[in-house]
């Protein structure tokens, strides 16, 4: 459920991933790297704040739909996306701040805390789920990246980094292997491990065009890997970002206003 | 008739004696009787609460919908099956689930959204009378939904207060809407207690986009004394496909439970009778061990030693029998007594439970012929096995030294 949610505000997120990586100043120097470039991938897709609007396909055996939606952020911790399509949701807005999520219901015209009974379920339908969207922002807190490969592969220099879960971190996911492009450090795989260190999901970038003043991949795709005909894909139209935006744009009661 | 009239006479010999040991047998005896009539009624009250307010006798549901209830498996014709239950003599309904979260206010909770057929489901179940407050679904008022207690504190919802679902429905989209709290079920099981929410089944059908179908078909005999087994097997073969259980099947702890209680009576009937056993034996050995010098005597003009055990047997079932009355009567006053006025343990155990299912806060007993026959039958056994030594020692007896016995 609160799938719409959960897709498209991760899709902001993950395009946006490995959030601001901090660096001890006792650590390893290849830490030290590792944390660094994740960073610099991290800025270059969320800024201090952004606005965007894109569409999402979600392919499952039971459906596929197609929505279209508009979001903002500040900072790593405020999210906020709306639906504009389908007519049937138009109007679905979610808000997270910090690591809660609301939902705001046009047809009710009530907001909702999602409780954590929900963290695990679908965001919109997709194959993100709410806990995508509030974990996103806390990979640096629960993950110590170091890097695994740097090299040629697939014809690209690539750098691959693999994040380990830090020992009582509360995450889903065994392991994340990242693999992002040496030159301008764009994303361009990411592999999510379970516990039983087995590929869960599969997160693909493609179409590096430009795109808010600079090259970046417009698609993004998830599938996962017990459902390989399943997909969500996540296209972005347009992206802005460090532009104007306060913290009250992100409350609950500006939820309802839009 | 002599022996009878000869051990008469012994038993009211020592009356003293006579009466605490009876006393003895007749109060153990009464305390069997109250506890098998109080456990058949808990045992009694929980196959209720499981079958009549929410399984039914028999299921049907779509092949794996059990291991992995998914909101797309779904029974494809159940109005073929309804119908051909309903000619077969069944009682049947249609049910739908669904999950999801329902919100009150700034708390919500994850809930098992329940689509009820509501022409039906009065058939199956009584669920429908199971309502602690307020009122059950009503077709006209399809915005009305029935809670479980527990998810009513959760929520801080009262009768009359909104409520909201929101899940996702068949076609990925959110499922939201917003409903009036009906009513509030009384304690039926963990599951509907904590997280049940029951809507009619026009309304679920709405709300998560499921036109077609059914997740359950609850069956219910018309006569529940009939054999289950055939019974579900002749469901079996009106929904072939499908998977069928009877209720034993899906609560295989509470049908254990059920079954393994008529030993555990035995059990604790013979523990209770042991601490019985030597008291008899006790008073039927000093019986035997003073009139030794008389037993002796009644050997040596040529009573056979089988007359000696008669004897003794004739006065131990005396006894038994007139302890047999008393804990007769007395057990079956009182276990009649808590029948209709059942011990209250709402402030003791609220919303108890055993293997998920709700146990009622009134405890009734139920006073069946076996809660009564087996303390009594019982008693008699015990009795005569412990009273087996001392008929011995008394039928062998030598006269010679028996009657200088000093």
């Amino acid at each position: 459920m609160l799938r719409v949610f959960t897709a498209t505000v991760s899709l902001i997120l993950i395009l946006v991933f490995p959030v601001a990586w901090s660096s001890g100043e006792d650590e390893d120097p290849s830490v030290a790297r590792a944390k660094k470039i994740l960073r610099e991938v991290d800025d270059m897709w969320r800024g201090t704040s952004s606005h965007s609007v894109l569409t999402m396909q979600v392919k499952t055996v039971h459906y596929t739909r197609d929505m279209r939606m508009e979001g903002w952020s500040l900072g790593k911790d405020m999210t906020l996306v709306r639906i504009l399509s389908p007519l049937k949701d138009k109007g679905l807005s979610t808000l997270k701040s910090g690591n809660d999520i609301y939902s705001y219901l046009p047809k009710t015209d009530r907001t909702i805390k999602l409780s954590s009974h929900m963290m695990m379920s679908s965001w919109m339908g997709s194959h993100f789920t709410n806990d995508d969207l509030v974990k996103e922002s806390r990979m640096e807190e629960d993950y110590d990246p170091t890097i695994s490969y740097e090299g040629i592969r697939d014809g690209q220099e690539v750098i691959e980094f693999t994040l380990i879960p830090k020992p009582d971190a509360p995450v889903v996911w065994g392991k994340i292997v990242a693999t992002v492009l040496a030159d301008g450090y764009m994303p361009v795989k990411y592999l999510y491990y379970d516990e039983d260190m087995l590929i869960s999901r599969t997160m693909t970038f493609s179409r590096f065009e430009m795109l808010g003043e600079r090259i970046r991949p417009k698609v993004m795709r998830v599938v996962p890997s017990d459902k390989p005909e399943e997909y969500t894909e996540l296209v972005y139209e347009e992206l802005e970002l460090d532009i104007d935006l306060d913290e009250d744009f992100f409350s609950i009661s500006s939820l309802k206003r839009m | 008739m002599r022996t009878l009239k000869i051990a008469s006479r012994n038993v009211f010999r020592n009356w003293h004696r006579t009466l605490v040991t009876t006393a003895a047998m007749g109060f153990a005896g009464f305390i069997m009787i109250l506890f098998a009539s109080l456990m058949e009624g808990l045992l009694q009250g929980s196959e209720r609460n499981a079958v009549s307010m929410d399984l039914g006798d028999i299921q049907i549901h779509a092949p794996d919908y059990r291991e992995d209830p998914d909101l797309y498996k779904v029974i494809s014709d159940p109005d073929r099956i309804l119908a051909d239950l309903k000619k077969a003599g069944f009682h049947a309904a249609k049910r739908l689930y669904g999950f999801g979260l329902a919100a009150s206010g700034a708390t919500s909770a994850g809930v098992q959204l329940r689509g009820i057929d509501l022409s039906n489901e009065s058939d199956v179940t009584q669920i429908n009378r199971h309502v602690l407050k307020g009122k059950w679904l009503e077709e006209s008022d399809p915005s009305g939904v029935v809670i479980g207690r527990k998810l009513a504190r959760t929520l801080g919802v009262d009768i009359g207060d909104e409520l909201i679902f929101v899940g996702q429905a068949t076609d990925g989209s959110m499922a939201n809407d917003i409903y009036t709290v009906k009513g509030i079920l009384k304690s039926v099981g963990e599951e509907v207690d904590r997280a049940g929410l029951y809507m009619q089944d026009s309304a679920f059908r709405e709300l998560m986009v499921l036109p077609e179908g059914a997740h359950e078909i609850a069956v219910m005999r018309p006569d529940r004394s009939t054999d289950l087994i055939a019974a579900t097997s002749k469901v079996a073969d009106i929904a072939p496909g499908c998977e069928t259980l009877n209720w034993r099947e899906l609560m295989p702890v509470i049908a254990r439970i059920l079954d393994l209680a008529d030993s555990q009576m035995i059990i604790m009937v013979i523990i209770t009778y042991t601490a019985v056993a030597m008291l008899v034996l006790n008073a039927m050995l000093m019986t035997v061990f003073e009139r030794i010098r008389e037993l002796g005597i009644m050997k040596a003009v040529g009573v056979k030693p089988w007359q000696i055990m008669m004897l003794v047997y004739a006065e131990t079932f005396m006894q038994v029998l007139a302890a047999s009355i008393i804990a007769g009567v007395s057990g079956i006053a009182l276990s009649r007594y808590f029948e209709h006025n059942g011990i209250d343990l709402s402030s003791l155990a609220e919303g108890a439970s055993f293997g998920g299912v709700a146990v009622d806060p009134i405890w009734r007993a139920h006073l069946t012929a076996e809660s009564v026959a087996v303390p009594i039958v019982f008693l008699f056994i015990i009795a005569f096995l412990s009273v087996l030594y001392p008929a011995i020692k008394a039928a062998v007896i030598q006269p010679v030294r028996a009657i200088h016995h000093r």
